[in-house]
């Protein structure tokens, strides 16, 4: 059977014979040179196991790829680097952990690499609130493979059956959850969000924090949740779900939430932008074309920080490479132009970093229900959205503590965040 | 059989040796986690670590968090045994007849012991999912409302508490299933002929009988219950407001959330040194050293 990938090779065997001069060695520094890639199961790392031959077609290079769920490679990628195995090139990681790596030494600046390989990076290429996330000190420490932000998602079919207005602000939120809610006799949950505690309910939640005007830190890098703003998005995010949300929802997960909205049974939802993928797919979804997509509301008139998150995911080059020159190569055409284009033929891949695949005709054919919704998310996204500190994943552990406490009812939202703030700061502290 | 001397036992070269580098190993290993559990190793500052004497075991005292997760798990633990070990026994005593397709059930008894606990974990969420699980159907159809099972902290502990019996009671009951089966018929026909009540043969004859097969399997099963770690991971993730985080689970965040792997091996070390007290408690409870057995 012909597969993809050998019609690919096909295809680049056909393009090798076409040129007039053979490749000679000295267009192929690195030939036979070998790396090793850490990646997370995602789309994209399908799209680009796809396209490897071609790059070892071109270059030479061998990529051997491992593939790790997203929650556990932060801790295979932080033992290899700590034990200096040096036995992964080139990692993938979200950018929240670029400054530990930084700091610890784990990983290498990129500029001098990329300078050389001009061919296989543009930088005006990358969609500029993703790329400026993996520069630190005025440095390149990574390249973005994929990114997302957050939307609110809503069903236009039942706002307009029942009168209401697309929302703008968490009021409104509100207001249609009731409605829909009791209108329905709670067939049709008013809202659904991720409560699950951890990492699930505090990506949500953060976004009422900062639409609120709270932030997780104050001026002087002090653990800050249990502001009067932070209280308030708190309480004004439990109240919906708690009164208009669905049952079990504070177990609730990404998946678990999709798929209620997906098969119809919320009528508001507040997520990642690729959601938008799985709505509008119709061998999922039930609800395809019926939903609309608006930006995070924001309530404070001086906020500090934007409301919708800026979730990126790049490569890094492992200060243990021997080949650094060979790794910073592969993550330059991993994430150009040219793969990300294909990438999005041969995957569900609606988290491009390239600003030429996000305005092709063929994303615009497939996400364009949410394009818009989604690049307006984007550029209002808050690189600080989620803590960046080197104790980022406890500090994100505590709050999620916090927003299940306050969810479930066991504690006041104010009592929960000053128990929170007080774990932060022993552990920055630490 | 006569026990043969250990001396003149020739199986002894074939067991020593295993029981040497077992023991090398597992010391080394010891060792080695109680001496990173004296040093604040963090894996995002590697290379960083201090000696920091006991603080680590000093934090775990003034943590509360940690004291919670204790509790939790003790709770958990004993539910967990006393409820497998009673359910067992009751199903153990229900099949102890010859019938017509005794072999079949043995068979079917497996099933959720052969099953991986991730798969356990899964089927159980969603036999528990408020919404379109199987569990709230059921209630719906007798008129009870929808329960939150993994959403609500009263409840999540049971429910989760609940997948573990079910994975758990079928070894019960093969183990004790055995021993019934080695055990001799002789006492309790001469019971029955002296004119005990079948309740009286079953109570005073055959359950002391089955006494140390019972113990060893409780055994087997607190220990298991105190390291349960994958149906926790899977169905609430510690959650909701910390209500399923056992000491295992919260030393596991410790670990790969916070990469505090130091404090995280100190909890390990008290979790492990907590479990043998307990057990060797135990064990001295159930075979007192005087007495017949």
């Amino acid at each position: 059977m012909l597969n993809r990938r050998s019609v690919l090779m096909l295809g680049a065997a056909a393009a090798a014979l076409a040129m007039a001069m053979p490749a000679s060695a000295d267009d192929k520094p690195f030939n036979g040179v070998q790396i090793s890639v850490l990646l997370e199961g995602h789309p994209t790392t399908d799209a680009i196991q796809k396209m490897v031959p071609e790059f070892k077609e071109k270059t030479g290079i061998d990529v051997a790829i491992e593939v790790v769920p997203e929650q556990d490679i932060t801790a295979k990628e932080l033992l290899e680097f700590s034990a200096k195995s040096g036995r992964y090139d080139v990692v993938q990681n979200n950018i929240i952990y670029l400054p530990g790596f930084v700091k610890s030494g784990y990983i290498v600046p990129l500029d001098d690499f990329l300078a050389k390989h001009r061919e296989n990076f543009d930088k005006a290429d990358f969609v500029p609130g993703y790329f400026n996330t993996n520069v630190l000190d005025g440095k390149v420490y990574g390249l973005p493979v994929y990114g997302e932000s957050t939307f609110v998602m809503y069903r236009k079919d039942l706002f307009e059956q029942y009168g209401l207005a697309a929302p703008k602000t968490f009021e409104d939120i509100e207001n249609a959850a009731k409605t829909i809610s009791e209108k329905t006799d709670k067939q049709i949950a008013g809202i659904t969000m991720r409560g699950q505690q951890g990492i699930q309910g505090v990506y949500v939640w953060a976004a009422y924090l900062w639409g609120f005007g709270g932030s997780f830190f104050d001026a002087s890098g002090k653990s800050a949740l249990a502001t009067p703003e932070g209280i308030a998005a708190l309480d004004a995010f439990t109240k919906v779900l708690k009164d208009y949300g669905p049952v079990g929802v504070a177990n609730f997960g990404w998946e678990e939430n999709r798929l209620l909205f997906q098969q119809g049974k919320a009528a508001i939802t507040l997520d990642a932008t690729v959601n938008g993928a799985y709505n509008e797919d119709p061998a999922v979804s039930t609800v395809v074309g019926k939903v609309g997509y608006v930006p995070v509301p924001m309530k404070s008139t001086s906020p500090k920080g934007g409301s919708s998150s800026l979730a990126v995911h790049s490569m890094y080059v492992s200060a243990e490479s021997k080949n650094q020159e060979a790794a910073a190569l592969f993550a330059a055409w991993a994430t150009a132009k040219e793969q990300q284009l294909k990438s999005i033929e041969t995957d569900p891949n609606s988290g491009v970093t390239s600003l030429s695949a996000l305005n092709s005709d063929s994303f615009g054919k497939r996400y364009g229900a949410f394009k818009e919704g989604m690049i307006a998310a984007i550029n209002a996204g808050n690189p600080q959205y989620l803590p960046t500190v080197e104790q980022a994943n406890e500090i994100i552990n505590n709050t999620g503590i916090a927003v299940s406490k306050a969810l479930a009812g066991t504690a006041s939202a104010a009592d929960a965040l000053k128990e929170a703030d007080e774990a932060n700061n022993a552990a920055l502290a630490r | 059989m006569r026990p043969v001397a250990a001396a003149s036992d020739p199986t002894r070269h074939f067991f020593q040796p295993i029981i040497i580098c077992l023991t090398v190993a597992s010391v080394a290993l010891t060792l080695f986690v109680i001496w990173i559990s004296l040093h604040d190793l963090s894996l995002m500052r590697a290379g960083r670590e201090k000696f920091v004497g006991l603080d680590n075991y000093i934090r775990f005292l003034g943590d509360p968090r940690a004291m919670a997760a204790l509790w939790r798990t003790v709770l958990f633990t004993v539910l967990a045994t006393v409820i497998e070990i009673a359910l067992g026994l009751a199903v153990v005593l229900f099949l102890d007849r010859d019938f017509a397709m005794k072999r079949l059930v043995r068979t079917l008894l497996l099933v959720p012991i052969i099953m991986t606990p991730v798969v356990v974990g899964l089927t159980w969420r969603f036999l528990f999912d408020p919404a379109t699980g199987m569990a709230n159907y059921l209630l719906s159809l007798v008129g009870i409302a929808q329960v939150d099972w993994l959403g609500s902290p009263r409840i999540a502990l049971f429910s989760v508490l609940v997948a573990d019996i079910w994975q758990w009671t079928p070894f019960v009951i093969l183990l004790v299933m055995a021993a019934l089966e080695s055990a001799p018929t002789d006492p309790l026909n001469a019971a029955r002929v002296d004119g005990a009540r079948e309740w009286q043969v079953t109570w005073y004859v055959l359950l002391p009988m089955l006494r140390r097969a019972l113990a060893i399997v409780a055994l087997i099963r607190a220990i298991d219950s105190i390291k349960a770690f994958d149906l926790f991971y899977i169905m609430t993730r510690g959650g909701p407001a910390l209500s399923t985080e056992t000491l295992n689970y919260y030393g596991y965040i410790v670990a790969f959330t916070n990469f505090d792997i130091s404090y995280a091996l100190a909890i390990a070390i008290i979790l492990t040194v907590f479990t043998n007290v307990a057990l060797l408690t135990m064990y001295s409870v159930l075979f007192p050293k005087t007495g017949d057995r």
